[in-house]
């Protein structure tokens, strides 16, 4: 568990005991939080997303720490669909993507925080003049279209900031979430080093591994935190 | 606001100041060494982590708090620069680089001459400034030595006095001996890197680097984590200044360091000559030290901007100026990439030191014809990683192969089967100086200081600039075809033609006050006791070799020329 995890699950049990019944809902079991199907539901049944409403968001772990939940199914579509997950091969919501860029958000990079709100608001501008829904609402196909056309700036929505700006940051958000250290909140169980073959902060490598023309074995992946518990 | 007298300042303790320190206290000098960021220690670069110190940048200035902005021409607008290849503590960017260690070539020296003697005049473009510089490798050479034998630098040598040797660098000048350290090992890109470099009769060999690879002067050995560029070393191997030269400066009792020292005016009389510095304390306070020398060394930016903003009535146009070329001539490496994915072996060059790992040298510099092919002048070619550092992070960052998306499952699929399996080249291309490539004071950007950021002005993509970029890139889509890879292929240079890698210039130097801001020492012109020491004083690129142990040698030889010239007879070394 992330630092920031553990702060946000304070965070909830404090309020749970301020504000009663209602904030209780979030207290979900861990277990339960993460088999939930409601991390690929964004990406794979856009219908369901909008119509669970914020029932979902809550019973899979409650609110983070910038994105409201609209946002939050918006960029875990996006992400999913910039770098998708498949079987044998983790994607950006097996990662925890949105998790990580939601903590970003609302500590380093706290100063794009306007960015991504007028960005999404285009987005959305975008995808319901275009399709007649929100892009978290549109099929797979159509999502990819939609980012084709920010990576090509033909999203006339967009003033500022700019589409290809938009698909740039949230596309190097994306790869920073698969692939920074867990402790920042994505590349969850290490997902993505596991999905490139990266084994962390290794301390050292011998003269044999350097000489090895296979794929490393000799140690699990290690992190700020943890190491995996196979290799 | 406090007031200190020592007798000699250095605003800026990395790769000059460390070595100015630690000479001068030595010899029983009082030294105090202003340094705007913190002092680290090893035991702070454990574990490792590329999203804090490759994407974040941990260990360089933030561009939010200490901007430097650029524009490609005097028309355009200046935005501030994503990102900064400097450094921001104690130990300056010998923390973070990638430690390559490089002597130029002798003819690097009298590039102007050389260039005129074998292809005539008229192969200078009209516009440029290249000059000779107003010192000699031969003058040099024992200064090199010196640096490579204080840093620890591991390499094979591949001219010794004169012979040539196999698996050195046989273009290099002769040096008096070999190398301190022997070569560090080799990953399987370098592997690779070599055998395709000699199918084509080219001359591969291992970098040098200041990254000791056996147990040296008190420091371990590397381990091969790959974590270099970027990142400070989590045992101490590489030959940064802070592991090397503050350590020994402290122990001279002669040296102080004060960090969070943000230096803003240096502070002359009306006989033109400076009385020491004024600089913002952590807490704002505005304090001064007076000194009977300055030597000012932070990145080439503060060299300039800090002679720009302690103007005087008597010096309207800055300290150091009278010559009107201060913050001119600016330079900078272009990087040009090529990538190589391999589909039947793992290359796993997220192994060992990062950066440029092994090299020829057979396309810098004047090392081959260039009859007939529009330029002058080369590039070091090298293999690595990408952006000099292996993690993941680094790697999302490169164009696919044409063919393969950006993003999607298709781009999921690529970076999932060739991250391990990829070689990364880089021309890292010497530019020719010309007087329009300015650094002065931006107008409208202000850093968390308040001061004027610097504003570097500089394009790349002049005909003959852009033809050197692309004739080198060329040459490494050759190498990795040689090496067998499957897939080859380069990437854009910045289209946007935003500065590269290496800014120098700024402050030349020169042999006549009319037309340089220093002499060969550091020595300003105008100010004989006021230095500025750096790469901020290199008239031309020299090579498309990193600065780093030029400007330590350099470093060595104004404090060996302070100690037993001019403080003997203080005033003009020349």
């Amino acid at each position: 568990m992330t630092k920031h995890d553990e702060g946000r699950r304070a965070f909830l049990v404090g309020t749970a005991v301020g504000a009663g019944a209602a904030a209780s809902a979030v207290l979900v079991p861990e277990a339960l939080a993460k088999d939930h199907p409601e991390h690929h539901a964004a990406a794979d049944a856009p219908a369901a997303a909008p119509s669970m409403g914020h029932s979902m968001a809550s019973m899979s772990g409650g609110h983070g720490a910038f994105f409201n939940d609209d946002d939050r199914r918006t960029i875990t579509a996006l992400t999913e669909r910039l770098m998708p997950g498949a079987p044998g091969m983790p994607g950006a919501t097996d990662a925890s993507v949105t998790n990580y860029i939601d903590i970003a958000l609302s500590g380093f990079d706290e100063d794009q925080q306007f960015f991504y709100r007028s960005a999404l608001t285009q987005l959305d501008a975008h995808c319901k003049q275009t399709y007649g829904k929100a892009f978290r609402g549109l099929a797979a196909e159509q999502q990819d279209e939609t980012i084709t056309a920010l990576q090509q700036g033909k999203a006339p929505a967009f003033v500022w900031p700019t589409a290809q700006a938009f698909f740039t940051k949230v596309r190097t958000h994306t790869m920073e979430g698969m692939f920074a250290d867990p402790v920042y909140g994505g590349n969850k169980n290490f997902a993505g080093w596991r999905l490139v073959g990266f084994p962390g902060a290794q301390p050292f490598y011998t003269p044999e591994d350097m000489q090895s023309t296979k794929a490393f074995t000799r140690e699990p992946i290690v992190g700020l935190q943890s190491r995996s518990k196979e290799g | 606001m406090a007031t200190e007298k020592t007798d000699v300042v250095i605003v800026g303790v990395g790769a000059v100041g460390g070595i100015i320190a630690a000479e001068l206290g030595k010899a029983g000098m009082k030294v105090v060494g202003l340094e705007r960021g913190p002092r680290l220690k090893t035991e702070d670069f454990e574990p490792h982590d590329e999203l804090r110190y490759f994407e974040r940048q941990d260990l360089r200035p933030s561009p939010r708090r200490d901007p430097v902005t650029w524009r490609p021409n005097a028309n355009a607008r200046a935005n501030p620069m994503p990102s900064l290849n400097n450094g921001n503590q104690a130990g300056g960017g010998t923390v973070h680089y990638g430690t390559l260690s490089w002597r130029m070539h002798e003819d690097d020296f009298r590039v102007r001459s050389k260039t005129i003697e074998r292809y005539g005049k008229s192969a200078i473009p009209d516009d440029s400034s290249l000059v000779d510089w107003p010192v000699s490798y031969a003058e040099l050479e024992p200064f090199y030595d010196k640096a490579e034998y204080e840093l620890g630098v591991s390499g094979k040598g591949g001219n010794i006095q004169g012979k040539k040797i196999e698996g050195g660098n046989v273009f290099e000048a002769p040096r008096s001996r070999e190398y301190p350290l022997k070569p560090l090992l080799v990953d399987q890109s370098a592997v690779l890197f070599e055998a395709g470099a000699k199918k084509l009769g080219l001359h591969p060999f291992s970098s040098p680097r200041a990254i000791a690879s056996e147990p040296y002067n008190g420091r371990p050995g590397c381990t091969y984590c790959g974590f270099c560029q970027a990142f400070g070393c989590h045992v101490g191997a590489k030959g940064s200044i802070l592991v090397t030269k503050l350590p020994e400066a402290d122990a001279t009792g002669n040296f102080k360091l004060i960090t969070g020292a943000m230096c803003h005016r240096v502070n002359s009389d009306n006989t033109g000559k400076v009385t020491g510095v004024s600089y913002y304390g952590p807490d704002r306070s505005d304090n001064t030290i007076e000194a009977d020398i300055v030597i000012i060394a932070p990145f080439i930016y503060d060299n300039t901007r800090l002679m720009l903003l302690s103007k005087t009535d008597k010096f309207p146009n800055g300290l150091a100026n009278s010559s009107g070329h201060l913050g001119k001539h600016i330079m900078a490496h272009i990087m040009a990439n090529v990538f190589v994915t391999f589909d039947d072996q793992y290359v796993n060059n997220f192994m060992g030191p990062s950066a440029q790992k092994h090299t020829i040298d057979d396309f810098n510099a004047d090392n081959f014809d260039h009859s007939g092919l529009g330029f002058i002048r080369g590039a070091q070619l090298s293999i690595g990683t990408p952006n000099l550092q292996g993690g993941p992070i680094a790697f999302s960052t490169v164009g696919p192969p044409p063919g393969t998306p950006y993003w999607g499952a298709g781009y999921r699929d690529f970076v999932s089967k060739y991250y391990a399996r990829h070689g990364a080249m880089v021309a890292q291309t010497e530019n020719l100086p010309f007087p329009d490539q300015t650094i002065d004071l931006d107008p409208n950007v202000r850093d968390a200081w308040g001061l004027p950021a610097p504003r570097v002005t500089y394009d790349w993509r002049r005909p003959s600039e852009r033809a050197r970029v692309e004739f080198v890139q060329k040459k490494l889509a050759e190498i990795g075809q040689a090496m067998g890879g499957p897939h080859v292929w380069p990437t854009p240079v910045s289209p946007a033609g935003a500065p590269g890698a290496h800014h120098e210039g700024g402050t030349r130097m020169g042999s006549d006050p009319k037309d340089s801001v220093v002499n060969k020492y550091g020595q300003t012109w105008d100010h004989p006791n006021l230095f500025l020491i750096g790469s901020s004083t290199f008239p031309t690129m020299g090579a498309g070799f990193n600065p780093t142990l030029t400007i330590q040698a350099l470093a060595y030889m104004s404090a060996d020329a302070i100690l037993n010239k001019y403080r003997k007879n203080p005033g003009s070394l020349i």
